[in-house]
């Protein structure tokens, strides 16, 4: 990667910011690991690929929802983007079947905060 | 129509939940008026709202509706689902408690990813002051936020810097402190694990504001995520050219370094951390001077905690005076909690200052995790206090908790309930600050020792009534003549707990008695007759003979021979043990 | 690496922070990364080699609770005993392993298969009470289910 400067920042910050597409997050810090983050993560990335969807999965830090942990939050255009909680193995399958698959929201498993947690955005 | 969404959960407290049912009704309802296909239902584990009945939520609108009973749904279906009407009866105002400046990017970027950073307005804040800003600029901006230390003690952060910046220097520093080691609080390991960058980011502007081109992250060598997750960002960033020399370009260069911690709460002391940095024993130094003047070998050096500098890339993005906005009078922005203990949602919480502990506890925490009651809130950690539950309306802000006895501390927020006894958790906190002293100075090494002696006969059934009187006495020479924070403070959660369970001390002393349950040399264990089947279960567990008798007449405990070990409450099904 | 004297791959690690400043701490953060403590040997090698008295060294390792003297158990268990976890009854489960394993905290079992630590808040408060084994993190453990997690990690006995 060649160093950025004033003017090549801002033009790289465009390029990125440019791409968007549908993605699942996992929470994946201590406390989402402890309670299993990585064997979710395992599992979507191979299902995925075995249902061959076309879904970014991609790792990120603490929401802060520990109790409710591990997390995925899911973006599919067309569908409300939502967390789940207290995700395993089956769950993950069931979500990308069919919150991914046929763009219906998966039951009892939504930890719905977004309300709760305003972000500062622009 | 578009197709719509209803979210629903039973948010009733100490009842069935009952959003199975409720999911079935409105999927019958839907059904009548052929709107199946239309609308999906949706069962969710938690809607944001809690004690509110149950819980709907209409997408793509977002309209809220509480307290719905069954009659309700129909209302609901044919006026807002489909005549887009809202019911003014049920609706429920957006539950906005948290504002994530701090973690604004957790849980929402890749940590891992530069690009993610950098997209999610990463780093533009340190080109912005790099390529326009003044020191003295990057000063006043800090001024205008009134951003305070988050570590515990709240010293106004651009008074740090501007102590920094004025004195003259070959070499300055700036440390980021990510030694937490309060027991029961983890908002920098989550800051540091999920948004990296914005830690340095920090760093850096702070760097820049004081003339600093040395950096050190002195982490706990028992987070071992995000020590990796910190190195590589440092990587990444040395990579793209925004660490090492002329940065983007500019006049400016820095460099940083990791120093790992290695299990001594002592070194959160700013004096301490800074010889465990030089490769020392972390004990602390007499101030002045402080360590903006003469910090690490000899020159000013500015510490800060992860969280403040978390902060700092959004208040130099946005402006001082938006940042302001936000909080009480003399406490600006967030605070990040850890909210634990006996509470519903346990995690890490950001609220804007001045949020009141009975919103952060029932609005945010989903109350309590079971139906005991609230019986105090614990802030600051080993050196902060119990807040009884009189005080929840209380706002949360610096002033106020120190008012109340407490202090803000990290942000280590521990809810207690009724099973909790106060003078145990005062022997718990005092015993880590005992175990945890470094031993410099007398006041903390042999004040701290004698206190916990005297706490530890009160909970064993050996307390007088002088016990009291004579913590207080050494609490108040800890505080005058320790040498440091550690010191100081160590008697907080004693003399919170003295202060506002004074009753609870005098049952253990006089009554010999601990209601709570939890101190074991007070307890006594007897069998409840009444309750008793006489199974013998507690008779074939009782490996001290205390327990007598047979089948048919039942058994008895001799509580001179109980050593309550609490083996035979454990074991017996039929709750005919008490413990009282 | 059974070696525990100042290996060639030490002394690798040792000229990496031998000329920055303060880098003691550092330089026994590696050391144990490589035995699992810091052996004698190795600190009067270390002392030698860096030409700093051996006192020094010393007065730092016993300071810190990360670092240790013996050579620790195969498999370490580290109870958190952070408040969150103390209050939803860490002392029970340091209690039972205590029992179970027949050791003392901060010691090895007999057969060295295990070593008993207690340690200070491990940061999944969420999942309280939680205890550690090696680098896997076990929440809201029950006294009952510690048998069965023991028995993961080969005999007891």
């Amino acid at each position: 990667m060649t160093k950025l400067t004033k003017a090549s920042f801002d033009q790289h910050k465009a390029e990125i910011q440019a791409t968007s597409k549908n993605w699942i997050k996992v929470g994946m810090s201590t406390c989402g690991i402890a309670a299993g983050a990585e064997e979710v993560y395992k599992i979507l990335l191979e299902e995925a690929k075995k249902k061959n969807l076309s879904i970014e999965i991609k790792k990120c830090g603490c929401l802060g929802m520990c109790y409710a942990e591990p997390l995925v939050e899911v973006h599919v255009e067309g569908v409300p983007q939502v967390i789940y909680g207290k995700v395993n193995k089956d769950i993950a399958i069931k979500i990308l079947e069919k919150h991914v698959g046929t763009k219906m929201l998966v039951n009892d498993y939504i930890f719905d905060l977004a309300l709760t947690m305003k972000e500062v955005r622009k | 129509m578009d197709k719509k969404i209803v979210l629903l959960k039973d948010t009733s407290i100490g009842a069935a939940d009952k959003t199975k049912e409720y999911y079935s009704l409105i999927l019958n309802l839907l059904r009548d008026h052929n709107l199946q296909d239309s609308v999906q239902v949706v069962r969710v584990a938690d809607i944001g709202f809690y004690d509110q009945g149950l819980v709907l939520k209409i997408l793509p609108e977002q309209v809220i509706y509480g307290r719905v009973q069954e009659s309700d749904l129909l209302p609901v279906i044919t006026e807002t689902i489909q005549g887009n009407k809202i019911l003014d009866r049920l609706a429920l105002k957006p539950n906005e408690k948290q504002l994530r400046i701090v973690l604004r990017n957790c849980g929402q970027i890749d940590p891992e990813n530069f690009d993610d950073y950098i997209a999610a307005d990463g780093y533009a804040a340190l080109k912005k002051v790099i390529t326009g800003y003044k020191q003295e600029q990057v000063i006043e901006e800090l001024k205008a936020s009134g951003l305070r230390g988050r570590g515990g003690a709240g010293y106004p952060t651009w008074m740090k810097w501007n102590f920094a910046r004025q004195v003259k220097a070959e070499q300055k520093y700036i440390v980021c402190n990510g030694d937490e080691g309060d027991p029961g609080a983890y908002m920098d390991r989550s800051v540091l694990e999920g948004d990296p960058h914005s830690v340095i980011e920090g760093m850096m502007i702070g760097a820049y504001a004081i003339g600093a081109s040395q950096g050190y992250f002195y982490i706990r060598a028992e987070y071992p995520l995000a020590v990796e997750r910190i190195q590589k960002a440092i990587a990444q960033a040395y990579e793209y050219g925004l660490l090492g020399k002329n940065i983007l370009g500019t006049e400016f260069s820095f460099d940083v370094e990791i120093r790992l911690g290695a299990g001594a709460f002592v070194c959160g002391e700013e004096t301490a951390l800074l010889a465990s940095i030089e490769g020392k024993r972390g004990t602390p130094q007499p101030r002045p001077p402080y360590p903006s003047i003469k910090g690490l070998w000899g020159m000013p050096t500015v510490i800060n905690n992860v969280e403040t500098l978390a902060n700092i890339p959004v208040i130099l993005l946005k402006g001082g005076a938006w940042f302001g906005k936000t909080g009480t009078e003399k406490s600006k922005g967030t605070k990040v909690f850890a909210l634990t203990g006996k509470i519903k949602n346990s995690g890490l919480i950001e609220v804007p200052m001045g949020t009141s502990i009975r919103d952060i506890v029932y609005n945010i925490g989903g109350g309590m995790l079971s139906a005991k009651g609230i019986k105090a809130v614990q802030t600051g950690g080993p050196s902060g206090g119990v807040i009884p539950k009189e005080f929840l309306d209380e706002p949360v802000d610096y002033e106020n908790l120190q008012k109340l006895g407490s202090i803000m501390g990290s942000g280590g927020m521990i809810v207690m309930d009724e099973d909790d006894c106060l003078v145990d958790i005062a022997k718990f906190y005092l015993k880590f600050c005992v175990e945890e002293s470094c031993g410099k100075c007398a006041p903390c090494r042999i004040g701290g020792y004698q206190m916990l002696g005297l706490l530890e006969n009160i909970t064993n059934g050996k307390g007088t009534n002088s016990d009291v009187a004579k913590m207080k006495r050494i609490a108040q020479a800890m505080q005058k003549a320790s040498l440091c924070g550690l010191g100081q403070t160590a008697a907080n959660p004693v003399l919170s707990t003295i202060k506002y369970f004074a009753a609870e001390y005098k049952e253990h002393i006089e009554d010999k008695k601990c209601i709570a349950g939890k101190c074991r040399y007070l307890l006594n264990y007897k069998i409840i007759s009444d309750k008793c089947k006489k199974c013998g279960l507690c008779l074939t567990n009782c490996v001290f003979g205390a327990i007598t008798g047979n089948r048919e007449q039942g058994y008895v405990l001799d509580s001179a021979k109980c050593t309550k070990c609490g083996r035979c409450y454990e074991v017996c099904k039929f709750k005919a043990i008490s413990k009282g | 690496m059974t070696e525990p004297k100042l290996s060639e791959d030490i002394k690798k690690v040792v000229e990496k922070w031998r000329n920055k400043k303060g880098s003691l701490v550092m330089i026994l953060h590696e050391i144990q990364n490589a035995y699992g403590y810091v052996p004698r040997e190795t600190s009067l090698e270390l002392s030698k080699y860096l030409d700093v008295p051996l006192a020094q060294i010393y007065e730092v390792i016993t300071f810190y609770n990360y670092f240790k003297l013996e050579k620790p158990g195969t498999h370490r268990i580290a109870v958190c005993m952070g408040t969150a976890c103390y209050l939803k009854g860490a002392p029970v489960i340091l209690q039972e392993l205590k029992e179970l394993l027949d050791v003392e905290e901060g010691h090895n079992t007999k057969d060295g298969l295990f070593a008993l630590d207690v340690v200070r808040c491990l940061g999944c408060c969420g999942l309280a009470p939680v205890m550690m084994i090696d680098s896997k993190v076990y929440g809201k453990v029950k006294k009952e289910e510690i048998m069965n997690i023991l028995s993961e990690y080969g005999k007891e006995e």
